[in-house]
This record gives structure tokens, sequence and C-alpha cells, in this order.
């Protein structure tokens, strides 16, 4: 019993349904069962999964933050202009990724100091960074990226292992780290559960807030790297409705979207088990649709969660208290 | 013409300055149409042509009772995300029930708005009764509905020869000179605002939004109440999904998406505040007009369409930004007149 009770139930479920998943999927298809492809089909989530990382951030702050992806196509768009004066990628890099957090920033100045409803903002500069990233760049993709560039989104280690599948596992173990291990992680949750608490314990809610936007921002910049070396082009319209896989991931992975409550690790496994549902519906030729609707299934069943789970409690409670009672 | 809440007229005396803020806010939507127009006028003269106007009524016509969905769902501090999905679903099964049933007549148009009610209902049911975020449960529902329009549809498509030849010419009839839409537009438009300003079901709505909480004390079964936002909020989107697909004559699977944010957009631009409470669906319909402005304007100046974007974008920030000032005033005067009192 103490054995269970130290893994916590839900990625303890995350995993048993992603194992569930991937026996389907080799059920479903021959090809599903073999090392380089299942390391491909890593590449896909990465940028997705980036996004997720920083947007479970700013949740578990208690706020949320949808124009992420459009984050994403400025830093392309970005990337693409530096690599248009061919400035060398190691001075590219952090510019862009400085500038994807500014935008961030933007978002948690505008939630923190004017006391707007981060929906709100958000849904409003969700409009207005796709329409800058359009206006920095063109109508017409960029598609003539140095070769530097795409490195990391594009290079195989050893014939199959994806660069940017590393890079995603090294950022998922920082943001782990640090929501889990360090006095930001911890300052986050306390926010989250209780501003005003915090608030009265001496943390700088409004500072710390706008932080995890910029931290969100910055991690889309590093996405935005990752998807020109995969798909080898920037437009403004890069990575458009993308927004509901990222918020699912959030969500499937335990974050509560009220704040407070979930760990970072259930988001990564919630990522592995969106990609092996993905990679398995793929391979078993299932066509775009039907995956939509199991992903918006999925959302549902993942919120639907904390009711679910409440009502197993009542009914053991009872169980329970009817078992004393027959003693 | 007065835009308070529930709480704050039950609370405030006449001619507080919580009354005067949010006609200001209303209002303010109406000045920001007239400077808009009036920049447009200057900068191209095809604008304030009569038929350019009408174009600007027309196209703002279907997505004003979109707006004028949302603002109900938004007033009971929630949100529908799955509007365009039920518009699309909702079109394309009456779209394609009509080309199988050519002799149907206008009576098709209840089959659109049933369609709508129920997933509006089960949007409602997630969201009151499942208490999942209004944000997520729609955002799923969005998917889900969307989806399911592709597996029903089978990759095809309804053409405007399959369709019954009265739905397409009705929508481009005009009655004493007004396009047809635009009058159905006003008169849904007045209805909803009617329902919500006088009846006692409709400052229900208005009173959960504002305090879910002081309203469930005071009684208000306020489950219901946000089910029957939702319901309302789908009954129009399956109507104005059908006037679309009667309007663009081809129905295809991806109908009206991107309309969620559309809607959201006409909706805060046009006054209604994301928090709940506070807000007229004429605002929503005025934002609506609104945006459809921006959009013939940029046309004529030949401006690249991604500004649109980034206008569009920094409207609704701006908007919520005025809200939320307004709101603050309020409860300033509020709180110096409950000062007053004791």
């Amino acid at each position: 019993m103490t054995v269970f009770r130290r893994i916590p139930q839900w990625e303890l479920l995350l995993i048993v349904l992603t194992l569930c998943a991937a026996a389907w999927s080799s059920n479903l298809s021959p090809y599903y069962l073999s090392v380089d492809q299942i390391l491909l089909s890593t590449r896909q989530f990465v940028y997705p999964g980036i996004l997720a990382l920083g947007l479970a951030v700013v949740v578990v702050l208690g706020e949320i933050d949808i124009s992420l992806a459009s984050i994403l196509a400025f830093g392309a768009v970005l990337f693409s202009k530096c690599s248009e004066v061919g400035m060398a990628i190691w001075l590219a890099t952090p510019l862009v990724i400085l500038a994807c957090a500014a935008l961030g920033a933007f978002n948690g100045v505008l939630v923190t100091r004017l006391r707007l409803p981060s929906l709100a903002v958000t849904l409003g500069t969700m409009g207005a960074y796709r329409g800058l990233a359009f206006i920095v760049g063109s109508e017409y993709g960029y598609t003539s990226f140095d070769s530097s560039y795409t490195f990391i989104g594009s290079t195989k280690l050893f014939g199959a292992l994806p660069v940017s599948f590393l890079v995603f596992l090294a950022l998922a173990a920082g943001v782990i780290f640090l929501m889990h291990k360090t006095v930001f992680g911890r300052r986050c949750y306390a926010v989250g559960n209780n501003k005003e608490a915090a608030w009265i314990a001496g943390i700088d809610v409004a500072n710390l807030k706008t932080q995890a936007f910029a931290l969100g921002g910055g991690l889309a910049g590093i996405a935005s790297l990752v998807w020109i070396g995969q798909y080898g082009s920037a437009r403004g319209d890069n990575a458009d409705g993308s927004i509901l896989l990222v918020v699912t991931a959030v969500v499937l992975g335990g974050i509560d979207i009220n704040g407070g409550r979930g760990s970072m690790v259930g988001v990564v496994l919630a990522l592995f088990l969106l990609g092996t549902i993905r990679n398995g519906m793929g391979l078993a030729n299932m066509a775009g649709p039907t995956q939509t609707v199991v992903l918006g299934t999925l959302l549902i069943i993942g919120v639907l969660r904390p009711l679910i789970a409440r009502g197993i409690a009542r009914l053991r409670q009872q169980l329970a208290s009817s078992g004393h009672a027959g003693n | 013409m007065s835009a308070e809440n529930a709480v704050i007229a039950a609370a405030a005396p006449r001619r507080s300055f919580g009354r005067f803020a949010l006609k200001l806010r209303v209002s303010g939507v109406v000045a920001f149409l007239v400077i808009l127009g009036a920049i447009f006028a200057v900068l191209s003269p095809q604008f304030l042509n009569a038929q350019n106007l009408s174009a600007i009524v027309s196209n703002a016509a279907i997505l004003s009772i979109v707006a004028a969905a949302q603002a109900v769902v938004l007033i009971t501090r929630n949100l529908d995300v799955s509007v365009g999905s039920i518009m699309g679903f909702a079109a394309y099964l009456t779209a394609d029930f009509a080309a199988q049933h050519q002799g149907i007549g206008p009576i098709l148009i209840l089959m659109p708005m049933i369609i709508g009610g129920m997933l509006g209902a089960l949007n409602g049911l997630l969201v009151a009764y499942g208490k999942v975020s209004p944000l997520i449960a729609t955002l799923g529902t969005m998917s889900i509905y969307r989806g399911l329009t592709y597996l029903y549809a089978r990759g095809q498509e309804v053409t405007s020869n399959m369709l019954p030849r009265w739905m397409l010419e009705t929508v481009d009839l005009r009655v004493g000179g007004f396009p047809v839409l635009v009058i159905l537009a006003v008169v849904v438009v007045a209805i909803l605002g009617a329902f919500l300003r006088f009846f006692p079901v409709g400052r229900r709505i208005y009173a959960v939004g504002s305090n879910p909480v002081a309203s469930a004390y005071f009684g208000l079964r306020t489950e219901r109440i946000v089910l029957l936002a939702y319901v309302i909020c789908g009954v129009l989107c399956g109507l104005a999904g059908f006037l679309y697909a009667a309007r663009v004559g081809t129905v295809t699977v991806i109908l009206a998406s991107g309309w969620e944010l559309t809607s959201l957009a006409a909706a805060v631009v046009g006054g209604v505040s994301v928090t709940g409470g506070s807000g007229l669906v004429a605002g929503a319909a005025l934002g609506a007009v609104v945006l459809a402005t921006i959009d013939n304007g940029l046309v004529l100046l030949r401006v690249p369409e991604f500004w649109r974007m980034f206008i569009q974008g920094s409207a609704i920030v701006g908007a919520a930004t005025a809200d939320v000032i307004i709101g603050a005033q309020i409860r300033k005067s509020l709180q110096s007149r409950r000062r007053g009192t004791i």
C-alpha cells in the first residue's frame, strides 16, 4: 500500500494508459513496434510539448496563455529574418528567445498591472502577435534557412534519435526541477492555491506571474527553433490551431485549470500518451477528424477526472462505513 | 437603454456613477464606431457609399447573432468556444437533410435550432453540472462537434444546386430596401435583449454572472440558469449556421471555423465583460458591426489582410482594459455610497 501511495495515482494511470495505447497500436499496425518508428514519431510532439511545459507553469499560477502558438509563429519569423541577414545561430537564438519572452512578459504585465483577465488578454494578443508575425515577415513564407538554423529541428543522431527530442527531454527535466525543487516553483504553487495568502506571506505575486508568462514566451521561442528545423519554413500562420493540443496535454497531465495543483511529470506523461495515441491512429490510417474527436473526448475526461475521483471516494467511504456498521 | 446589471441595479440608487459609467461603456462602442467610420470616410471616398454601408451591415448580420449568443454565455461568467463548431454541425446536417428532401418548406429552419440547442445543452451540462472549466469543456466539444461533422460528411460537401431554391433566394431578399438578414438580426438581438432586460429569468442570468455565490444564497438555481444560457447560445448558433449556409450556398465541413474567436472579439469589443454580469447583447451586436467596419475599411484602403488580426487583437485588449477601469470606478462609487449610508 505504501508503495502505491508514493507513486501518485494519476501519473500511474497515465503510464498504464500509454502502455495500453502502445499495445493497441502494435495490434493495429505491424509497423508500430520498431525503435526507429517510435523515436521518429516523437518529433511531431516536440513543439507542442515545449509549449505545454510553458503553459503548465502559467496554469499552475491560476492564469492561462492561449497566445503561445502565436508567439511561436513570431519566433519562427524572427529566425527567418536573422537567417536572411546572415546572423550566426548562436547569436540569433538568445535574441529570438529574449524577444519571445518579452512578448510573454507583455501578456504578464497586462494581466498583473492592469488586472485584466488573462483569457481576454491572451485572446487579444493571440491575434495581435500573429498579426505582428505577418507584419515582420510577409504573406510569403521563408524557406531558405541556413543549415545551422535547422540543425536542432532536423538532425537525427545515430540515424534515428532526433535532436529535438533530446532538447524536449532536457527542457522537461529543467521545468520539473524548477517547479518542484526550487523556491520559484513552490511560490508558483502557493500563489495558485491562494493568491491572498501568498501575498501576505511575502510573495510578490504580480512579479512572479509576469516571470511565469515570460518563461512561457521564452519556451515558445525555443519551440520556434524546433519548428523551423522540422518544417524548414517560417510564416505568420505557423502552428495555427495547435493550442487545443497544448491545453489538452496540460489538463490531461493533471494540472488543475484553476491553479495550484498538479505536477509537471504528469504533463510530460500526458504528452507521451497523446503522442502514442496520435502515432498509433496515424499508422492505423485513422482519419484526422477521428483523431480530433478522440482528442476532444480525452480533454473532457481529463477535466471530469476530479469529479469522477470524488465520486469514487464517496462510494468508498460509503462502503467503508457500511462495513463498519456491519461489524 | 440603461445597461446596469442586477446587483448594481439593486444596490445603487438612481443617477449613481456606476450607472453613468456603464452607459458610457455602451456609448463608447458607438463613439468608437463613429470615429472609425469618420477615419475611413476621410481616407476612402467609397466608404460612405450607400451600397458599401449596406454591405457592411449585411456582413455583420450573422456575426451579430453569434456575438449576441456568445454574450448571453459571457454574462453568466462562462464562455463558449464551440460556437463555430455548433454552427458548422447544425448547418451541415440541415443542408444535407434539405438536399435529400427537396420539397421541404421553411419549417426546415427549426432543425438547425434544435440541433444547436442540443449541442449547447451538452456544453451547459458539462459546465453547470460537471463543474468543468468553461474554456476546457467547450474547447473539447469544439473539436468533438467539428470532428463529428467531418465524420458525417465523409469528405463530401453540399453545393448550392442541391439546396432548395427558397433557401438561397430568401436570404438575398430585401424588405423596404433593407436586406432581410439585417432585419432578422435586429429582430433576434432585440428579442434577446428584451428577454434579458425585462424577464425575471433574464435578470437571473445577470445575477448569476455578477456574483454566483450570492445568487446561490439568494435561492437561484445557478446550474439551471447557466444551462439555459448555453442552450440559448446553441439555438442561436444553429440559426446563424443555417443563415450562413444559405448565404454562401456551398456548405462545407469547415463552415464557420474560427468564428469562436471572432464572436468573442465582437462581444468583448461591444462591452460585454468576460468576468460576467455586465454588458448588453445589443453591445455585442454593435461589436460585430465594428469588426465588419474594420474589415471593410481595411479592404478599401488596400491594407494587407494580416493587419486586421493585429488591429482586432489590440481592440480586444483595449476593450478589456476599458472594462476593468470602469469596473473599478463602479466599485469605488458603490463603496463611497455604502459608507455614506452608515
